[in-house]
């Protein structure tokens, strides 16, 4: 019963659910959490790389649209974006504690990119779910400027637009770390990829003696 | 179009490439060889999103998080509308309600024993030492007996507590300002603080009360 009367959310905006919620509608509330959670679990997960502060961020990213300056304004984006915003500064907090830091930080926007790998496929030979895991590891790795906007273009489907109004950047900016961030990942994945390599040749020797 | 022009305009999904972009990279050896691994790492990165679309916060995270709209709207729910001329209105009631109360006790008298329990704390317990929940929603619980510990206070608008339901409880983190608005002791100092509150969830999910985590209690 409670999903059929879900049902009638599904068709409004994000903006109608926020003021409906603000007008005590929980049920609004739950829609709109629902429609938009998985998303920004998802970031915070794979910027964090821990579920339980992925959770947590999830919560406080909710929690702050109860507060009644929430500071949300529509004229300056999306509600989607606001939230995404709020996952992010949590995520750097949680970051700055070291609960999950990341190494590898590097001051890069201004180095020019090096020349890109040139395998043609860095995920050639392994399975789908072995390429899918080297990949998480991967982007995991990345330095955190660059591993978010892998996260929220690509892996969130968020246009650079978008991406730059939640990065709080020139839409130029986050093209150019993207462009540095898919160059990483290959980089990355190749260096991965060189010790499978020597492994795999050293086997059939292994196996003789 | 050359390769600055390539790389600087190529669109945010490689399939979304033009005739342009494909023309040069039919034509320039160099920006075929680097696009190559991009479209591989691409299409790597659509699967991962892929296999990660489904993932999302655990249930535990949305009901929390209902409680905490409960917590926030009940109080707010039953705020009086404000009129110019509310404030007179509202005194000259009060006085008049107060003055009935006040004569009817004189003309019975008072019988404590029919008292509702206090509002928002439960001091001590009863004769057969009995776990209560004290209550901020005006409800009929004169008689409601509970399975929860002391401290804990029935949400507003929440379901009565059953006695042989089974809860689940939760730790969820409010902002300070919604506990004093429930009347929970809470210094006014810390009304911008982010607490925590074990929230109680009877069996049909939904939250039913709470109570403060106290300090260095584990959850």
């Amino acid at each position: 019963m409670i999903e059929g009367s879900m049902a009638q959310y599904s068709s409004q905006t994000d903006d109608d659910l926020l003021i409906r919620l603000r007008n005590g509608d929980e049920q609004a509330f739950v829609a709109l959490y629902r429609r938009r959670q998985g998303a920004i679990y998802r970031f915070a997960l794979h910027m964090s790389g821990s579920a339980s502060a992925a959770e947590d961020i999830t919560q406080e990213v909710f929690l702050a649209l109860l507060r009644e300056q929430c500071g949300y304004d529509s004229e300056r984006g999306t509600l989607s974006g606001y939230l995404f915003g709020i996952a992010r500064k949590l995520v750097l907090r949680n970051l700055e504690r070291g609960r999950a830091d990341v190494p590898l930080e590097t001051d890069a926007d201004e180095i020019a990119p090096r020349e890109l790998a040139v395998i043609d496929d860095p995920l050639a030979g392994l399975t789908r779910n072995e390429a899918i895991e080297a990949l998480r590891r991967s982007v995991q790795a990345l330095p955190r400027r660059y591993r978010e906007v892998v996260v929220l273009c690509d892996l969130e489907e968020m246009d650079y637009a978008e991406a730059a109004i939640v990065l709080g950047c020139p839409i130029g900016t986050v093209r150019s770390r993207m462009h540095r961030a898919r160059a990483l990942l290959l980089e990355k994945l190749n260096q991965d990829r060189k010790p499978r390599l020597a492994v795999d040749a050293w086997k059939p020797m292994r196996y003789a003696i | 179009m050359n390769c600055q022009q390539f790389w600087n305009t190529l669109p945010q999904r490689g399939s979304e490439i033009t005739e342009e972009h494909s023309g040069h990279l039919a034509a320039c050896s160099a920006c075929a060889g680097q696009w190559e691994p991009q479209k591989a790492l691409a299409a790597g990165l659509h699967s991962l999103l892929e296999d990660w679309r489904q993932r999302e916060a655990p249930e535990r995270v949305e009901a929390g998080l209902t409680a905490a709209f409960r917590v926030h709207s009940g109080p707010q729910v039953r705020r009086p509308v404000r009129h110019s001329w509310f404030p007179p209105v509202f005194a000259w009631t009060s006085a008049a309600a107060a003055m009935v109360t006040i004569a009817l006790v004189l003309m019975h008298g008072w019988h404590p024993a029919s008292a509702r329990p206090d509002r928002f704390a439960a001091p001590h317990r009863p004769a057969q030492n009995m776990p209560v929940v004290a209550s901020v929603a005006d409800s009929d619980s004169d008689d409601e007996s509970s399975v929860l510990d002391d401290g804990f206070v029935r949400l507003p608008n929440a379901a009565r507590l059953e006695p042989n339901e089974a809860y689940d409880f939760v730790t969820v983190a409010f902002p300070g300002s919604y506990m004093i608005a429930l009347g929970l002791p809470l210094n006014e100092d810390r009304a911008s603080d982010t607490v925590l509150a074990k929230v109680a969830l009877g069996a049909d999910g939904t939250a039913r009360a709470l109570r403060l985590v106290a300090d260095g209690e584990t959850f």
